[in-house]
């Protein structure tokens, strides 16, 4: 009987460090969309440091038959403090890593490959954590006063490992379930958009590599301070990957999911294979176990991608929970705007300068941009001026976009100057010319395709006291009321466009003119002085795009200041004074339609090119 | 200077492997992570023909006909159906991974645990510009030269070549262009994966001793030497090889040969955190 419960013991505390170690990835993998191959790291630095911290002295214990660094024999719980403390230090070297410019997918490889490198070290080097025989004879948590050996210990013991993994959860969901955590999805979903809205990508990921790697240490702590080794051979970098197939068995993005995969994968395997009679190769059940670890991801990424619990759709408008919405297959024609003419954008987007004395507020001086030393954009200098609407034409691969581009920061430059309000911004990051009020929008369909309508919407919406770290662990009650506010905003612009029945539906299965609306609404809620629209009204009905174009006028009589690329002459005529015509990388031509029409060189340049 | 000359035949085993690697990427925009298991699976083959008494040189075409056709597979079956999905880019990635662990185990499951090596006689040995190589790392350099100026020429003077800088450079604009993408896709899969069976096979041939997980960790010189030539590029490829062979070789030499791969982490992390386009490539089009 007895030999059960002790069985049962060790699977509730495997079963609590596994969980725990899910709910970490999950947060950088799942939510942040952090691929970090090199998760394992994270835990095992956990693991050795509340080892070293418990023990004595390497010289003095057990005659100093292993060596190991510190050794200062700390009460519980500081060495788990520790474990903590130092699982979040260990993130910050790889802040470089998860800046922005780097693909997600390079980032990952350098964090494998970075758990490669550690485990060698450590193998190869002793005197850290006694090399490849590892550390061993942890004492366990007041083992002077308890036996750790004892029943009620151990099950004590579980009872702490379940009730942290609990705290764990809420702490992680506390994060998550907030603006903050949107900005979060939102990052995950399209990160090059979510820059150009004023998030802070290099601090995000930082900050839930930190917060992961916290609770990944502590999930090690735990586990040595039970089985009381730790060695290389424990950490190697295909475990990062078992812990993945627990997320995606579970459901990335998906707390519960997490915790679900975690018994599942780790757990199961690692139980179920010990009833396996040893077959005569002895590598053979390991081997076996690595192929069934393999094919479990290949095959519940083929026929169950969104894992056992998907990601939940969350319901911010109030409505009650509706099954999908998804646009009909006709509903770019179907688009009517709602009650915009009634919309108060002064009042709605927080337009403080009805005062429009159209001063020059964005322009260039020489911006140039070269792609492998072929030059695309050449020495362009431009003046937009405030409350006007400036329109951007020319013909395809005149560098229109490039420019935007680089106005907004999206591309460095590589020459030339840009003056924002008088600031030279050239060396700014996007994400801070996007809270300094200079937005963008993109050609491309740019929506975060796992948010809502209405979460797309809110989450552009800047200065969010629960948006930042600190604001998300303050909780509902620092955050909630603005959130409402906020949500009530988005939901009134969204009836302005006539979109309200979809704001509960997941942006990416919207049609192709739905979309261009809504990245419309959400550069507007992200209250820019300066709009940088890139052909917005591309694949939209021309009856739509001339109504929108008027309510674009209406936002410049109301203070607000846009460049638009557009390719529709008839646009431009209807809405654009001034327009600037690039050709060939360079300006060709500035004025009026009027006047541009009757310049040859204009002409001839779009019936060229 | 010895250190040198096995610098060198590290460096033509690599060579060979990071073409083939950077030219999966060129033209699929994937990293595959398989590439190891791909690379021992074809050293398997030719070795498990070696000990049925095949010569252990006339093995080289079978392990270089699995390289090709494991790798066409591979893409065919696995990746592009994924591609098409549309999911995130890091799926297939993960993918790769999933299937290397299947490569690497499923062979160590039929395989056992043991290590082999081929009955093969290192050669004669030559005393060469102080170097001291055997015949069977002469030859191994002869191959890695052949078969790159094989490749230079593929890329340089043919039609096919053309097609698939064109595929890399901007797949649908080669496409409408009126290059049959998928089909030159296909083809770089299996000339890239001709290129990993024989890497693998001479690999297992130089390392003497081999098991089912011996590639596992030759991943990180491969991206090591594809960074930096910049990914993609298939001088930069031979470039990167030649500068990583050496060096681990050196400095295995010189410091201490635990630490042998420890400087092609450092070069990886490095060209990550400064140059991830490679030291003579620029950033691409967003």
């Amino acid at each position: 009987m007895t030999a059960y419960a002790f069985y049962l013991t060790t699977i509730i505390v495997y079963g609590a460090v596994d969980a725990m170690a899910c709910l970490a990835l999950n947060v950088e993998f799942g939510f942040a969309g952090i691929s970090n191959f090199g998760f394992i790291i994270f835990q095992s630095v956990g693991a050795y440091v509340a080892a070293v911290l418990s023990m004595p002295k390497a010289s003095t214990s057990n005659g100093g038959f292993q060596q190991y660094i510190l050794g200062w024999h700390l009460p519980w719980p500081f060495p788990w403090i520790g474990a903590a403390l130092a699982g979040g230090l260990l993130a910050l070297p790889f802040v470089f890593l998860v800046g922005k410019r780097l693909r997600g997918d390079f980032a990952a490889v350098g964090l494998l490959v970075s758990a490669v490198l550690l485990n060698v070290l450590v193998k190869d080097y002793v005197p850290l954590f006694n090399g490849d025989a590892g550390i061993s004879i942890v004492p366990a948590p007041f083992q002077s006063h308890w036996n750790p050996q004892g029943l009620i210990y151990q099950f004590a013991y579980g009872g702490v490992a379940v009730v942290l993994t609990i705290l764990v959860y809420f702490l992680l969901r506390r994060v998550t379930e907030s603006p903050y955590g949107r900005s979060l999805r939102a990052m995950r979903d399209n990160d090059i958009v979510a820059d150009s809205l004023g998030k802070n990508l290099r601090r995000q990921r930082t900050s839930m590599l930190v917060l992961g790697g916290m609770v990944a240490g502590l999930s090690g702590a735990i586990l040595v301070g039970f089985i009381s080794l730790w060695a290389p051979g424990a950490w190697g970098y295909a475990e990062t990957i078992v812990l993945f197939a627990a997320i995606i068995v579970g459901g990335a993005g998906n707390h519960k999911g997490a915790i679900l995969g975690a018994i599942l994968v780790p757990l199961a395997f690692e139980e179920v294979t010990r009833y396996i009679p040893p077959a005569s190769n002895p590598a053979l059940i390991p081997a076996l176990q690595w192929v069934a670890i393999g094919l479990l991801i290949i095959l519940f990424l083929w026929f169950r991608p969104h894992g056992i619990l998907p990601e939940r759709r969350r319901i911010l408008s109030g409505a009650p929970k509706t099954a999908l919405i998804e646009a009909p297959p006709d509903a770019d024609a179907l688009i009517q705007l709602g009650n915009i003419d009634e919309l108060d954008f002064q009042q709605l987007l927080r337009l403080d300068e009805p005062a429009i004395d159209h001063r020059v507020i964005l322009s260039t001086e020489g911006l140039s941009k070269e792609f492998h030393g072929v030059p695309v954009v050449s020495e362009v200098s431009i003046e937009v001026r405030q409350g006007r609407l400036t329109g951007l034409i020319g013909p395809n691969g005149a560098g229109k976009s490039t420019t935007l581009a680089m106005l907004a920061g999206t591309l460095p430059s590589s020459g030339g100057r840009i003056f924002y309000q008088g600031r030279d911004i050239t060396k700014v990051p996007s994400h801070q010319r996007a809270t300094a009020g200079l937005v963008r929008t993109f050609q491309l369909a740019s929506e975060f395709k796992k948010l809502t309508v209405l979460e797309n919407l809110v989450s552009a919406i800047p200065r969010q006291s629960g948006d930042s770290f600190v604001g998300a662990l303050r909780g509902r009650r620092h955050w909630g009321r603005e959130d409402k506010e906020n949500i009530a905003r988005a939901m009134e612009i969204l009836g302005g466009f006539g979109l309200e029945q979809y704001a509960d539906a997941y942006a990416g299965g919207l049609s192709g003119g739905q979309r261009r609306l809504v990245e419309i609404m959400r550069a507007l809620l992200a209250e820019p002085t300066v709009l940088l629209l890139d052909e917005p009204m591309a694949g939209v009905h021309p009856n739509l795009a001339h109504k929108i174009g008027d309510q674009l006028t209406r936002l410049c009589a109301g203070g607000m200041t846009i460049l638009m690329v557009e390719h529709e002459l008839a646009i431009m005529d209807a809405f654009c004074d001034p327009v600037i015509v690039l050709a060939e990388g360079r300006v060709l031509a500035e004025g009026t339609m009027a006047e541009l029409r009757a310049k040859p060189e204009v002409v001839e340049a779009y019936l060229v090119g | 200077m010895s250190s040198f000359g096995f610098g060198l035949i590290t460096a033509a085993v690599l060579a060979i492997a990071t073409v083939g690697f950077t030219m999966q990427f060129a033209v699929t925009n994937v990293l595959n992570l398989a590439y190891g298991s791909i690379m021992i699976n074809s050293a398997f083959v030719a070795y498990y023909l070696n000990a049925r008494g095949v010569t252990a040189w006339a093995t080289l075409p079978f392990g270089i006909a699995t390289g090709a056709v494991a790798s066409y597979a591979l893409n065919r079956f696995v990746f592009t159906p994924f591609q098409r999905r549309n999911l995130a880019p890091i799926t297939v990635v993960i993918v790769a991974l999933g299937v290397d662990l299947c490569g690497t185990f499923g062979l160590q499951a039929i395989v056992g645990g043991g290590y082999v090596s081929f009955h093969q006689s290192p050669g004669k040995e030559y005393h060469i510009l102080g170097m001291f190589l055997s015949g069977l790392q002469l030859i191994i350099i002869g191959i890695c030269v052949v078969v790159l100026g094989v490749i230079h020429w593929l890329l340089k003077y043919t039609r096919l070549g053309k097609a698939m800088r064109a595929t890399s450079a901007n797949p649908s604009l080669a496409r409408n262009s009126g290059v049959r993408t998928q089909r030159v896709i296909s083809t770089t899969w299996i000339i890239s994966g001709a290129l990993c069976g024989l890497a693998g096979t001479v690999f297992a041939m130089n390392t003497g001793v081999f098991e089912a997980t011996s590639a596992q960790l030759y991943i990180v010189l491969l991206l090591a030497a594809m960074f930096l030539g910049g990914p993609g590029e298939p001088y930069g490829a031979m470039f990167g090889a030649l500068t990583i062979g050496v060096a681990t070789e050196v400095s295995a030499a010189y410091i201490s040969p635990q630490y042998k791969e420890v400087i092609a982490f450092l070069v990886l992390l490095g060209m990550l955190t400064f140059r991830p386009y490679g030291l003579f490539g620029s950033e691409k089009t967003i």
